[in-house]
């Protein structure tokens, strides 16, 4: 069988030159998306970068199976808010626009357009266009303008956006980039990197053919997979994914108040029959997904008049509890500002609720939140702020450089009660429910990112660009081992053998690791979680005192790293780095490392 | 130590031969029939543009697909189907439109569903059976497939086996036989996306909230 050949678009900002590239061998071996991303920052991003200066990169990476079950794009680069290696997925249907268009190696952006512009890419057709109508328009209002630009003569609607939000020209560490308005790739300020190099929007079509390497057999596999798969979290359909956060309260795995209790009254406001029938609107997907589990919610009533917004674990659970801003219409109403200002949900509810605790410990006052009155619970007081911080004003201005940059700079021991992992706010997930979840987001080397994003599972997936969903049923159907084994043949024309499915895997994760020791991540003293869950007892609603012991952790995540085949310090081993073909990372982590 | 007991041969066991997925469980209309859009299901997931160009062409291309997905913003996402419904004779616009004598999109009497005579078609730049229909059902593919693709409810040997509802995950396809005049389904896609959209009413096309400004004041 041949093999695919993958080709990335490459585009110099700076002067505007463009390229195809041939990077067949590096997804050979580092399979796409998120792997391949981690490698391009290796070469291309000199150590301590500033992440918003013209020398980052910005990685759209899609991967051999973008558009044959849920596609995803993972966007890659050096992270403002952790100062290290970032990545982010949105889903949706700009991976598959990229693939018709013949970027099947991703979109990779470099240096800084001297004006504010959009990349307009149709088919072969490539220009950077001027975008000064655009900026400083909030994401929907500026992609149904876009939209309207260029659907002018065409006769279908297929041309896909991606866009940033006053957050992210104002370099909001912990903005997002919005995709359809509500897929976001929000975490680890991707959006803030996208406005440094003055690039408003992305909007791309493609007519060509994804030529997959053999689409009969990969035909065979997905309708086997969708008719398999088709009852298997088909209950996302009903509720999207905000289902979890009722579970995880039940569970003491969802943080309250910042988590200072295990539980609270409001947590029983949540309540996914109640979204489903009383605020459902319909259901949309993303690209060769079965679920279908986009699930936008309406309100109309005043005083927040009608808005929509797509509720997720990962855009309310932060807000909920955890603000204390319990209710659909409060949650339909900030997650709808939230995604309009281009800003992470997830990250920015981190910041206010550590703002509130410390108001409420009388540690900041009213002055210092330019008259804010910041209590649990105050929804003007919480929207105010957050305009704040996107539009960098006042103490927005510090409160916008996220949870590693802000405590040092407003000090007064409000440093303790951020509840962050390497910058990245824990919001949504409460760790004294779970070892596994502690450890598992502990020791992904990125940041504490939502779930167990270090996982072998997690990893392939955003490396082939399937969105993480699909992880349950494609193990249901095929057993994981096995779907690399029959997929990347069929798509791909790669015929791997479990060993190098299993080698191919590896080395992207260990690339993405060795990427942040080399700008100084030092497992042993950076995979940890706040002092908050070792040391403060909470009480679940049946009155469970749930703590974490320290020691445990510490074992647990030792025994974590040997299963992740690293050595008991969470550093690769050179035996593994050569035995996988890695040996030009070896001299650089000698220089963080010394002889390890 | 009690036995279960075997049902009995009367009892009738709801879905147990039940294998398959869609409709299929339903008879398929033996006479006229249709795919009908249920464009509210719709998920915009794409596996019938895929099932449709697997069928026909052997390759997974959503462009050589005869069923189009087509994506709005409402201002939210969401995505309908559009595909041939096989009109009756009196409302067939696409074919009164051909310019060529017999037309070469036309209807089939024998197997029920339309029909181009690829080599004969006019191909991109005549197009006019796609500006003549009302929801521009029949899509071109230049320069590989410069004919109008139209549905023929995947007729192989006079067997009618439509790919694109066997392979939807929601059902929001469906082949059945007319259930009222079939070209009140030809809606196009700009008016199917309209109607959806004033479910979202009093939502405005690029605004969908107030600013905290106008809730509380500076």
């Amino acid at each position: 069988m041949t093999e695919k050949k993958y080709q990335m678009l490459e585009i110099n900002l700076t002067t505007g030159e463009k390229r195809v590239v041939d990077v067949t061998a590096d997804m050979r071996k580092y399979i796409g998306g998120r792997g391949l991303g981690a490698k391009l920052m290796w070469e291309r991003v000199p150590v301590d970068t500033d992440p918003l200066a013209p020398e980052n990169i910005l990685y759209f990476g899609v991967g051999p199976l973008t558009g044959t079950l849920g596609t995803i794009v993972n966007v890659s680069a050096k992270s403002p808010l952790t100062l290290r290696g970032g990545t982010s997925n949105m889903n949706g249907h700009l991976g598959i626009e990229l693939i018709y268009a013949g970027y099947n190696g991703g979109l990779l952006l470099t240096g800084k357009a001297p004006k504010p512009s959009y990349i307009y890419i149709h088919n072969d057709k490539v220009e950077i266009r001027d975008a000064s109508h655009l900026w400083g328009k909030n994401n929907l209002a500026a992609q149904q303008a876009l939209r309207e630009e260029l659907h002018k003569g065409l006769e279908d609607q297929n041309f896909r956006i991606a866009t940033i939000g006053p957050a992210g020209e104002h370099l909001v560490r912990n903005a997002g980039i919005s995709h359809d308005f509500y897929h976001h790739a929000a975490r680890m300020g991707m959006g803030a990197v996208m406005g440094s190099k003055n690039i408003k929007g992305i909007a791309v079509r493609g007519t060509g053919s994804p030529a997959y390497a053999n689409p009969a057999k990969l035909f065979a596999l997905i309708t086997r997979f969708h008719h398999d798969a088709r009852l298997k979290k088909a209950q996302d359909r009903r509720w999207g994914h905000n289902i979890s956060i009722a579970r995880r309260y039940y569970d003491t795995t969802e943080g309250v108040k910042n988590k200072q209790l295990g539980w609270d009254p409001i947590c029983d406001q949540t309540n996914s029959l109640v979204l489903e029938q009383q605020y459902k609107v319909w259901n949309d997907g993303c690209n060769m997904c079965h679920l279908g589990c986009k699930v936008p919610s309406m309100r109309r009533d005043p005083p927040l008049g009608p808005t929509i917004a797509e509720l997720r674990h990962d855009n309310v659970g932060g807000w909920d509890a955890n603000c204390m801003l319990p209710g659909f219409d409060v949650q339909v109403y900030l997650s709808t500002l939230l995604d309009e200002l281009g800003m992470d949900n997830e990250d920015v509810s981190g910041v206010v609720a550590w703002m509130m605790e410390c108001y409420q410990r009388g540690l900041v006052s009213q002055d210092d939140l330019d008259g804010i009155d910041l209590t649990w619970g105050n929804l003007e007081a919480v929207c105010k702020l957050v305009k704040k911080i996107a539009y960098r004003e006042g103490i927005g201005n510090i409160l916008a450089d996220g949870l590693k940059l802000a405590p040092p700079q407003i000090g007064k021991g409000t440093e303790k009660y951020a509840i962050t992992g390497k910058g990245v706010a824990i919001t949504s997930y409460e760790l004294r429910g779970s070892m596994q979840d502690a450890v598992d987001m502990a020791v992904v080397p990125v940041g504490e990112l939502h779930g167990a994003r270090g996982a072998a599972r997690w990893m392939a997936c955003d490396a082939l660009t399937v969105c993480g969903f699909m992880i349950r049923p494609l193990h249901e159907v095929f057993g994981w081992d096995n779907v690399g084994l029959e997929f990347l043949p069929a798509a791909a024309g790669w015929e791997v053998t479990p060993q190098e499915w299993h080698d191919m895997v590896q080395r992207m994760r260990l690339m993405e690791r060795c990427n942040c020791i080399r700008e100084g991540y030092i497992p042993e003293r950076d995979d940890m979680i706040p002092d908050r869950f070792f040391e403060e007892t909470i009480y679940s609603k049946y009155g469970e005192p749930k703590i974490l012991n320290r020691e445990e952790f510490l074992a647990f995540r030792k025994k974590t790293y040997l299963s992740y085949e690293l050595n008991p310090q969470g550093i690769p081993t050179r035996e593994s780095l050569i035995k996988l073909g890695m040996e030009f990372v070896i001299p650089e982590m000698e220089k963080r490392l010394g002889q390890w | 130590m009690t036995t279960e007991k075997a049902p009995e041969a009367t009892i009738p066991v709801l879905g147990a031969n039940k294998s398959g997925w869609g409709v299929e469980d339903m008879p398929n209309p033996k006479g006229v029939g249709l795919i009908q859009a249920r464009w509210d299901l719709c998920i915009g997931c794409g596996a019938c543009e895929m099932a449709c160009s697997m069928f026909h062409y052997g390759d997974i291309n959503r462009e050589l697909a005869r069923i189009r997905i087509y994506r709005y913003h409402v201002p939210i996402p969401k995505s309908v189907q559009n595909i041939c419904c096989q009109c009756a004779a009196e409302e067939r616009e696409c074919e009164k439109a051909c310019p060529l004598d017999p037309p070469v999109i036309h209807y089939d009497k024998e197997k029920f569903h339309m029909v181009v005579d690829a080599d004969r078609c006019l191909g991109y730049k005549c197009g006019k059976c796609r500006k003549a229909c009302p929801a521009s059902v029949p899509c071109f593919y230049p320069p590989e497939q410069n004919c109008a693709l139209v549905c023929d409810l995947c007729e192989r040997d006079g067997v009618r086996k439509p790919q694109c509802v066997e392979v939807c995950p929601t059902y929001a396809l469906e082949y059945m036989a007319p259930q009222f005049p079939q070209h009140l389904e030809r809606i196009h896609p700009d008016d199917k996306a309209a109607y959806l959209a004033k479910r979202l009413y009093p939502l405005s096309k690029d605004r969908i909230q107030q600013t905290p400004e106008e809730i509380w004041g500076e």
